[in-house]
């Protein structure tokens, strides 16, 4: 028997009510979440959720553990300074596609850049919920359901996994809200690895974009082995389908900041050293 | 009691809390969503879990399970075989739709049992894997006469004064 799983997925709850539709998959992502944290025996007062707005970023709120409910698109920046100034902390960012990569799409370049040790679930349902229903930077370019663009955005949507890869993030996944266990485990490898790691969660809107209840077809999980090459796994997130899970690409490099210096190298150390000279 | 009945008790444990959960999770967003008959379904659904959770523990009582991580458990699918899968829901499904989806998670429940029960070769798992087995499918039954008495209604989800689509 192992300490770590002695609390149960249910114990990481908190006693606020999920106000998401059924059949939203941030339920699912909440729930892989919380088995996560069981797995790896989080100590919930030793971890902090932090999220920009929207429906996904409402995820802090659910979870018996520190939290902060930001400002749109700023999770990731929040995230980062708590995770440089108080770095015993685990520190996990979520938002939406909507946040995490328009409102907020250049925090989320320069976290990728910078590595610092943190886990960002972005939940990609491809459009904006909370604000019932148009177009985000990952809407397929002719979704038409939304009165603000009736012929569909008509731009590319992004490749979150290839543009992560391409800002420099070492830690590259995709889940699905459709196997939370797989999600759970994804996550809890996320959280180990020492350095920014990026989920990009498929994680369906049933009330605005209803046709994503077909993802579960054709959604597969990768047979390959996890790519540690930055070329090989360039070609991989050009060419592949957006639909394929597991981890994907993985090279660990330093984390940002790097080790506080010898005191000898300290500019004070150096200046109270010449004055005892 | 032998490692098979352990671990076969443990995956018991795990698929009727998952599947308890999932309900209690389903009642209270459908309630919030204004689904009042659907939630008063799955709070029943979630209440009859927990009977099974029971049933479960007073076999394991006074064992030590395997404990496993979430993806650890051996399902015949991506899920515990009784768990109603977050996609298949909807905020305006009715309540035969919901009865239908548990419908199918005591089925899939019973199968599950019931095959462990055809291939495992530890008697004791064999004996109480076909005893959950029957269980389910009685279950199973009484969810087919109740579906049978329930009133004609609609096959679409139900209508919405505030419809999320509003295509030009």
């Amino acid at each position: 028997m192992t300490e770590a799983l002695v609390l149960k997925p249910k114990d990481y709850k908190s006693r606020v009510t999920p106000i998401w539709c059924p059949g939203c998959g941030h339920h699912a992502v909440l729930n892989a979440l919380t088995k996560a944290m069981v797995a790896l025996g989080k100590n919930k007062d030793e971890t902090v959720m932090v999220s920009g707005i929207g429906c996904s970023s409402r995820l802090p709120a659910y979870i018996d553990s520190y939290g902060f409910h930001g400002v749109h698109g700023r999770g990731l920046a929040v995230a980062q300074g708590l995770k440089v100034a108080r770095p015993d902390l685990t520190v996990v960012a979520m938002g939406g596609d909507g946040d995490g990569f328009s409102i907020g799409g250049n925090h989320f370049l320069h976290a990728c850049r910078r590595n610092i040790d943190l886990t960002y679930i972005a939940m990609d349902n491809e459009v904006y919920g909370m604000t019932k229903g148009q177009a985000s930077p990952t809407t397929p370019m002719d979704w038409d359901h939304s009165k603000l663009t009736p012929h569909g955005p008509g731009l590319r949507p992004f490749k979150p996994a290839a543009i992560a890869l391409s800002a420099g993030a070492p830690w590259i996944a995709r889940g699905y809200s459709g196997n939370p266990n797989q999600m759970a485990k994804l996550i809890s490898e996320a959280m180990e690895f020492p350095g920014f790691s990026f989920i990009h969660v498929l994680s369906q809107c049933i009330t605005y974009c209803p046709e994503q209840t077909d993802w579960k077809q054709v959604v597969h999980e990768t047979e390959a082995e996890v790519v540690t090459d930055m070329a090989q796994a360039a070609t991989l997130f050009l060419a592949e389908d957006g639909m394929q899970t597991g981890l994907l690409f993985r090279q660990q490099r330093p984390c940002w900041p790097p080790p506080a210096q010898a005191p000898q190298h300290n500019a004070i150390a150096v200046l109270a050293k010449s004055l005892r000279a | 009691m032998s490692e098979s009945l352990r671990a076969f008790l443990a995956h018991a444990l795990e698929m009727e809390t998952e599947a308890g959960e999932r309900y209690q999770e389903l009642a209270e967003a459908m309630g919030l969503h204004n689904n009042p008959e659907v939630a008063e379904f799955f709070s029943t659904m979630a209440a009859e879990a927990s009977v099974h959770i029971a049933l479960v523990k007073q076999h394991a009582d006074g064992q030590t399970l395997p404990i496993l991580k979430a993806w650890e458990f051996d399902w015949p699918d991506v899920e515990a075989p009784e768990s109603t899968s977050y996609e298949s829901t909807h905020y305006r499904m009715t309540k035969r739709q919901a009865m239908q989806l548990a419908l199918a998670n005591e089925k899939a429940a019973e199968q599950y049992y019931r095959q462990l029960a055809r291939e495992t070769i530890d008697d004791q798992t064999q004996n109480l894997a076909a005893q959950f087995a029957e269980e389910e499918r009685q279950h199973a039954a009484g969810l087919e006469r109740a579906l049978r008495q329930l009133s004609i209604e609609p096959t679409h989800h139900r209508q919405d004064d505030d419809d999320p689509h509003v295509p030009e």
